[in-house]
């Protein structure tokens, strides 16, 4: 393969950094600054992006000024505005982008929708904190103010310093904003170090050459981050590290009106947000603020600075951008965006402001008022949309229907039903007819089941149940005889669930129900023994999944073939259930069971969707089920956010609600079993619905957040959830808007929401989809995809793990730029550190190694408390949409301190044990059966353990804390030749730089599978670094190799910052049970590599190095014979990496990820392709910058 | 997680509680002395940015030794007030003041210091690029008001985060100092960015005159910017201090570290000093935060576990070493 030398060129192609930079244009466009880069993104119909540029160099975006923003300072409410978005049509904008010391125009043409760079990046002296347009003809005249409290007229253009005024007061300052129409008036606001705002004009009274201090607002307890200003108000906000926002009344300000009011008041003083609040955004009579906890909080004016709606739409690491529409800052209906730490952006559609808000805001839990007889006991919503109703069935066994306000007995139970029932509903399409009817089932104490229509009370049936009580009525709708139909369970006593199919013909005299009786089923013996949920499963004929009381999941047989080998049982066995048996004859007993899976709560829930089975339950988790040949796998448990412990069901997004979905079903099932052949592998995106303590919650476990909340009172309430009505969106914006709640809470019928209501909270356009907020500690690329035989998208898939404890798959297509998150595993409780993968063939595929459609690993997690976690993922391109799609098998997790955790009385007792945490993994030995993992602890062990796939268990191997130290990285070596010598070399490196070497060979003869009597001590150490060993490499030498020898090559990084690169050969003694020596055939080094700790070392090839640090430099560097040489450095814009993995790609060249506050890709090519290109990008380069003097700034350091 | 969960992560929190120090940060100065002999000959030291007063703490132990010699003057500098400490003279004030260095000199009866350290760390933005500037804004103040006070030949210790732009610090640096060297004491983990620059030597540029005025600002990549990517950028040597015998600041400790000696459970001996989030804390507490009244609802178990349980010690704010 080709190997870039000498003349490497290497390019940044994707960046995944914090958003620090957001602007609207109109109600059209937004500008967002990720890094270096600006790019723009249409806000039509589905939000895309434009255009996309990098346009700081080094320096990071912090603000974007458009220049028309500046006439709207001026006159903010006129009425032209709206006029003027519409011309925007094919309208050139001026833009001034900066960040750090650097400031650069760039000009966008709204009509071609292309961004084009004006000028170089002027590189000013002090670090940029606010720019002003003073002037666009004929010169761009730009006000800047500056980290040191001072301001100066820029001309964009010439680069050239126009005036400079310093402030009496040359504190530092977090925040600075400008105000005012020309430069002679303009006032400047800055939060200072000292948490104080103050206020000066540059042209104020100036003693000694210096401005005044003429206002000093005081109050805040932390710097001040962000600060906002409107003029029609005279409002000014200020955002702090105080958690507070505060909202000043300073009066007009600029101009003639000079620093505004004598002696401004502090007017509100807003605490809502839960940690640093970061930006602040005014509209008239409203405030925007934005924070460290993701949340972006609009504060009403009424009621003394209220929280009128939160907006969540970020993962840990918060909010870092704001920007609010023109519209929304009018209090119209407009645009709000928030962009996260985490590299995503939203944005929101912010209601118009309700005249009378405080009316409306109080309650929002509606009494329905119920008004008959006893307690109502069970809710549903009956009917679709706008035609929602709901039926209430109640303690005294009588079902009520609501109509408007009031509500009707629409069936009485009578005695039998008094007490005690159980109600469900179905919708059940009247057969040959298109029309849908609402059909209940009530189950009382005496097995009587009474079926009847909603619409006609009259129409129905009574059936029994055995004799006993009826635990639970279901249905589930089932392919019978070849057409569908619904089939009721009720479950009856001593385990026993009897079965029939409804049908509801029409013939001339009306409606009519026909039942048939089916084979019951047997449920395993236990105290609880009831259905709790039910599900057939369409594409498997005959089969049902249920699920118990007792958090068993059980898989049945109705095919004729299993009623038939049912019948024909022994003896035995036939007795032993003749006596349960009544006129449905002798009951079904499961072909698959998971006893107990969800735990002794119960299961709550089963569904089948896209050929996947799920199942919930109050053990908090959702279970993805699949079921191969007639046996019932768990495929994956989820689980929901903290302390959210019942989980009721889940919801498929992008879909548009049960009852529309089943229709599509219907249609799509003939389709389906067609096409057998691409099954859809992936799982949908679903939500989690259920109860976290005394809150009904939505959850969405890919983005980590809370959906819906309503504070209903907990569990053990029946509950409908109404979907929210889809009307423009794009189902595929895999986007859910709030739905209603209907509940029964102390005897009430209550409502989340008005149902009446046709408004609905979006919970945000994802315009960029974001990675985990806080830093990413370890990348691990997982392979290539791509159509083969077309021209199509390349995708590279990852994995990646974060402080924020999650586990992120993703594809990035180099070409388009295009980041995808296909899975987010949670099952880590603390940082995930090392990240290892081996890659698989696919159990049952049709292609050999060359399929580049579809990658299969096997991927190990470790990190923080001792965890490790271990999956089976396959990744392949969606054969519709040729986008890649993920499936996760969870094989094993372990913990070192399980034992601990199961301890009952944990709490009143102090753990002893360190808190462990794994630093770094390495595999050892891919064997057939189990992979070998050895592990750098922090407690200063080095261990080993076994993941074996098919027993799904991992076992400790061997431990050594021959170390007593922090243990920061491990590499393995693994030499097995062709006669037949084996060596398994595992090298350790701790916090004093030494690196040692163990022989672990005997493992690999070793039988044992639960423990192994490894060695007590290294056999090699050396001293390498000054400190802590970050990063280690092995590659052989191949050359070496062809002469019998056993040379290798071990790179190794340090918290010095040093490079390392040892050449050593290994001798194996020929006798048996013959030790290893190692010999140091040279030792090159070099000290300063990199001006901070090098955090990430990958070999790409024998003779090249790739490293980074959070210098935030990349460099590439050769291996020769004699010794290492620096090849290219390159700027990166992954703060604090922490990671690195290199790979040659598909089509040449190779590829280096960076993972660190974000995640950037580079591409390395020859020059030779590229030689001209590149002088003509230096010359560029240097003509791409101006630096810029401040006029009367001495430099003091001349020297 | 228990109280006891910060004595199990971070031993030198743990060694510092038993040793009285007030931070932990009071071993990084104990080994950089080691190394470098900070300490030697020194009988005037200042401490810049001070509270909560660790290297104050030891400047009072180590330099007055056990006479408690009158001879030694320490003056710590902070705008917060800290706990007394013996033979250490307050000023509470701003470095970036010329009257903060009149007052200091004032106190050595106008001679100028052998020593000046600063710990200081500032109110830290999360962003790396503007936490790394401010940091070197505070270093630059740090230097500018130690060009007013210390002697010809003296040495200056400063805490520096090793980002993106660490090297146009020390090309600041030694051009006052002849020797310039980046320190990570040992106590100072691994996984953090932090490191202290030691520069020894006072030796200002020939005809310097100290100004208070202007800040040291310039401080910038040449225009060629070499120094950006190429590879010529001024680097300085770099010395990891401290005992290898010495506790490892990265390595996880049981509780029980000594057999003979139970584990038990010491309470700071320092609070933090009125810290910013001191109030909404309050507020939180007593579920007092505005919130909206329906949606939002109560708060967010994986909320509370961001960043709100602060470390104490917040003198010692290490970016990147968080769990």
């Amino acid at each position: 393969m080709a190997c870039p030398v000498e003349s490497a060129v290497m390019k940044s192609t994707v960046l995944v950094a914090p958003v620090t930079a957001l602007e609207f244009l109109g109600e059209d466009f937004l500008l967002t600054g990720e890094g270096p880069v600006l790019s723009v993104y249409s806000l039509q119909a589905s939000p895309k992006e434009y255009a996309s540029l990098n346009v700081l160099h080094n320096y990071r975006i912090h603000g974007i000024r458009p220049s028309r923003k500046h006439q709207f300072g001026e006159r903010p409410f006129n009425n032209l505005i709206s006029s003027e978005s519409s011309v925007l049509a094919n309208n050139k904008e001026d833009i001034i982008v900066f960040g750090g010391k650097g400031v650069r125009l760039v000009s966008f043409n709204t009509g071609g929708r292309c961004l084009k760079l004006i000028g170089p990046v002027l590189e000013l002296q002090d670090w940029i904190l606010d720019i002003h347009w003073l002037k666009k003809q004929p010169h761009p005249l730009l006000g800047i103010s500056l980290a040191h409290n001072a301001v100066l007229l820029l001309d964009a253009e010439s680069g050239n310093v126009l005036s400079f005024y310093s402030c009496v007061e040359t504190c530092l300052l977090y925040s600075a904003l400008m105000i005012g129409p020309n430069w002679d008036s303009l006032v400047l606001v800055g939060g200072t170090v000292f948490n104080q705002l103050v206020l000066w004009r540059p042209t104020g009274t100036k003693p000694d050459g210096k401005s005044q201090v003429e206002r000093r607002l005081l109050g805040h307890t932390g710097v001040i981050f962000s600060l906002c200003y409107l003029q029609k108000s005279g409002w000014l906000a200020s955002a702090s590290d105080d958690r507070s926002v505060r909202l000043w009344s300073v009066g007009t300000l600029g101009g003639d009106a000079g620093c505004g009011e004598e002696s401004p008041t502090c007017l509100r003083v807003l605490y809502g947000h839960q940690a640093r609040v970061f930006c602040v955004r005014l509209a008239s009579n409203r405030v925007f603020s934005a924070g460290e906890d993701g949340a972006c909080l609009l504060w009403e004016w009424g009621g003394e600075g209220k929280v009128g709606h939160t907006f969540r739409g970020h993962r840990s690491g918060g909010v870092r951008a704001l920007a609010v529409s023109e519209e929304s800052i009018g209090c119209k209906e407009g645009w709000m965006a928030t962009g996260g730490a985490d590299g995503g952006v939203r944005i929101w559609r912010v209601a118009e402001e309700k005249k009378d808000c405080e009316e409306t805001q109080t309650e929002t839990q509606l009494d329905l008022g119920f008004k008959g007889q006893g307690c109502p006991k069970v809710v549903r919503l009956v009917g679709e949309g706008e035609l929602n109703t709901i039926l209430v069935c109640t303690d005294q066994g009588e079902v009520y229907l609501s109509q408007g306000d009031s509500w009707d007995v629409i069936w009485q139970g009578g005695a039998e039903f008094q007490s005690y029932c159980v109600m469900e509903i179905t919708s059940i399409q009247v057969q040959n007819s298109d029309c849908i009817v609402w059909v209940c089932a009530v189950g009382n104490l005496n097995g009587g089941v009474q079926v009847f229509l909603v619409g006609q009370p009259g129409v129905g049936v009574l059936l029994r149940a055995g004799e006993g009580k009826v635990h639970s009525v279901l249905w589930a709708k089932g392919l019978f005889e070849g057409s569908w139909s619904w089939c009721l369970l009720a479950s009856g006593s001593e385990g026993l669930v009897y079965r029939w199919t409804i049908k509801v013909t029409e013939d001339e005299s009306g409606l009519h129900m026909q039942e048939e009786t089916l084979l019951p089923f047997l449920l395993p013996p236990c105290a609880k023994r009831w259905l709790t949920a039910a599900v057939t499963l369409p594409k498997r004929k005959g089969l049902y999944l249920c699920g118990d009381r007792r958090g068993s999941l059980l898989l049945y047989n109705d095919t004729e073939e299993n009623v038939r080998r049912n019948e024909g049982r022994t003896d035995l066995e036939k007795k032993e259930t003749e006596n349960k048996q009544s006129d449905h004859g002798s009951p079904l007993s499961p072909i698959s069971t998971l006893y107990g899976v969800h735990g002794k709560q119960g299961v709550t829930s089963v569904c089948e969707y896209q050929d996947l089975c799920y199942s919930t339950g109050r053990d908090g988790s959702v279970r993805i089920l699949t079921v191969e040949e007639s046996v019932l796998k768990v495929r994956r448990v989820q689980r929901a956010c903290r302390g959210m412990e019942w989980i009721e069901k889940v919801l498929f997004l992008g879909s548009d609600g049960p009852e529309v979905r089943e229709k599509l079903l219907n249609e799509g099932i003939e389709k389906r079993t067609i096409d057998q052949g691409s099954a859809s592998i992936a799982e949908t995106r679903f939500v989690m619905v259920g109860f976290h303590s005394v809150h009904f919650i939505i959850w969405d476990p890919h983005r980590q957040e809370k959906l819906l909340s309503v504070a209903c009172g907990g569990g053990h309430r029946s509950w409908a959830y109404k979907h929210p009505i889809y009307a423009d969106t794009d189902p595929r914006a895999h986007t859910l808007r709030q739905g209603t709640l209907v509940f029964i809470k102390h005897g009430a019928v209550m409502a989340s929401h008005s149902l009446a209501s046709t408004e609905t909270d979006v919970n945000g356009l994802t315009v960029k989809e974001g990675l985990h907020g806080r830093g990413i500690s370890c990348v691990c690329h997982l392979g290539s995809l791509t159509k083969t035989g077309q021209f199509s998208e390349l995708w590279e898939v990852f994995v990646t793990g974060g402080e924020d404890t999650t586990v992120g798959v993703l594809a990035i297509s180099a070409k388009s730029g295009n980041v995808k998150v296909l899975s987010v595993l949670t099952d880590h409780i603390s940082n995930v550190r090392a990240l290892a993968a081996i890659r698989r063939r696919e159990t049952n595929e049709k292609g050999g190694d060359d399929d580049t459609t579809s990658v299969c690993s096997l991927v190990f997690s470790a990190g923080g408390r001792a965890q490790l976690q271990c999956y089976r993922l396959l990744i392949r391109l969606d054969e519709q949409q040729g986008q890649p799609v993920c499936q996760v098998t969870q094989i094993a997790g372990h913990r070192l301190d399980e034992q601990w955790e199961r301890k009952r009385n944990r709490h009143k007792t102090v753990k002893m044990d360190p808190e462990t945490r794994y630093m770094s993994m390495s595999v050892v030995h891919n064997g057939t059966e189990c992979v070998l993992l050895a592990m750098g602890c922090s407690d200063g062990a080095v261990r080993l353990f076994s993941v074996t796939e098919s027993s799904s268990s991992v076992d400790m191997l061997w431990e050594c804390f021959y170390h007593q130290r922090c243990v920061l990285s491990v590499a393995t070596y693994k030499l097995e030749d062709s006669l037949d010598r084996k060596l398994l070399l595992l090298f350790s490196a701790t916090t004093d730089g030494c690196i040692s070497v163990w022989d672990l060979t005997a493992v690999l003869n070793s039988k044992a599978s639960v423990s192994w009597q490894g060695p007590s001590a290294p056999f090699f150490s050396i001293p390498v670094h000054q400190s802590g060993v970050n990063a280690l490499t092995i590659s052989p030498r191949r050359e070496m190799r062809q002469m019998e020898e056993n040379v290798i090559s071990l790179a190794s990084g340090g918290d010095d910052g040093q490079l390392s690169l040892m050449h050593i050969k290994i001798d194996q003694k020929k006798q048996e049970n013959g030790g290893v020596s190692l010999q140091l055939l040279a030792h090159w080094s070099v000290p300063l590599a990199h001006s901070s700790p090098l955090t990430g070392l990958c070999l790409l090839s024998p003779t090249l190095l790739v490293t980074t640090s959070p210098d935030q430099r990349l460099c590439l560097w050769s291996m020769n014979s004699d010794g290492l040489h620096p090849l290219k450095v390159l700027f990166s814009h992954t703060a604090d990496a922490a990671g690195l993995w290199a790979w040659f790609g598909q089509e040449g060249g190779a590829w280096v990820v960076v993972c660190g506050q974000g995640l950037q890709l580079f591409q390395l090519t020859e020059r030779k392709m590229d030689e001209l290109h590149e002088t003509v990008n230096r010359n560029i380069k240097e003509g791409e910058r101006k630096k810029v003097m401040f006029p009367h700034h001495v430099s003091r350091t001349k020297h | 997680m228990g109280r006891s969960s910060k004595d199990k992560r971070d031993i030198y929190y743990r060694l510092a509680k038993e040793e009285g120090w007030r931070a932990r940060s009071a071993f990084k100065l104990l080994q950089l002395d080691e190394e470098f002999n900070l300490f030697k000959g020194v009988s005037r030291a200042v401490d810049l940015c001070a509270a909560p007063g660790s290297w104050s703490q030891v400047l009072s132990r180590k330099l007055r030794g056990k006479d408690k010699s009158e001879e030694v003057k320490i003056v710590a500098v902070d705008l917060q007030a800290m706990a007394p400490l013996p033979g250490v003279t307050q000023i509470q004030g701003d470095i970036t003041k010329i009257s903060t260095a009149q007052e200091i000199i004032q106190h050595f009866e106008g001679q100028s210091a052998d020593l000046v350290v600063c710990d200081g760390a500032p109110d830290v933005t999360g962003l790396h690029d503007v936490d790394e500037y401010i940091q070197a804004q505070l270093l630059l103040a740090a230097l500018n008001i130690t060009t007013h006070v210390l002697k010809p030949g003296g040495n200056f210790v400063a805490k520096i985060f090793r980002g993106k732009d660490v090297t146009l610090l020390y090309s600041q640096l030694k051009i006052f100092f002849s020797a310039v060297t980046c320190a990570k004491p040992r106590s100072s983990r691994n996984s953090s960015i932090e490191a202290f620059v030691v520069c020894q030597n006072y030796s200002p540029p020939e005809g310097y005159v100290p100004n208070m005025s202007n800040p040291l600002l310039d401080h910038s990549y040449d225009v060629d910017f070499n120094q950006l990517e190429g590879p010529n950028r001024i680097i300085v040597p770099f010395l990891a201090c401290g005992d290898l015998s010495a506790f490892d600041s990265d390595r996880t400790y049981p509780l029980q570290l000594d057999s003979s000696k139970e584990y038990q459970y010491l309470p700071p001996t320092q609070p933090p000093i009125r810290p910013p989030y001191q109030q909404a804390c309050q507020l939180r507490k007593n579920n007092l935060l505005a919130k909206e009244d329906s949606a939002s609802g109560a708060l967010d178990d994986s909320l509370s576990a961001l960043d709100l349980n602060q470390s104490p010690d917040t003198n010692t704010v290490t970016p990147g070493t968080s769990d």
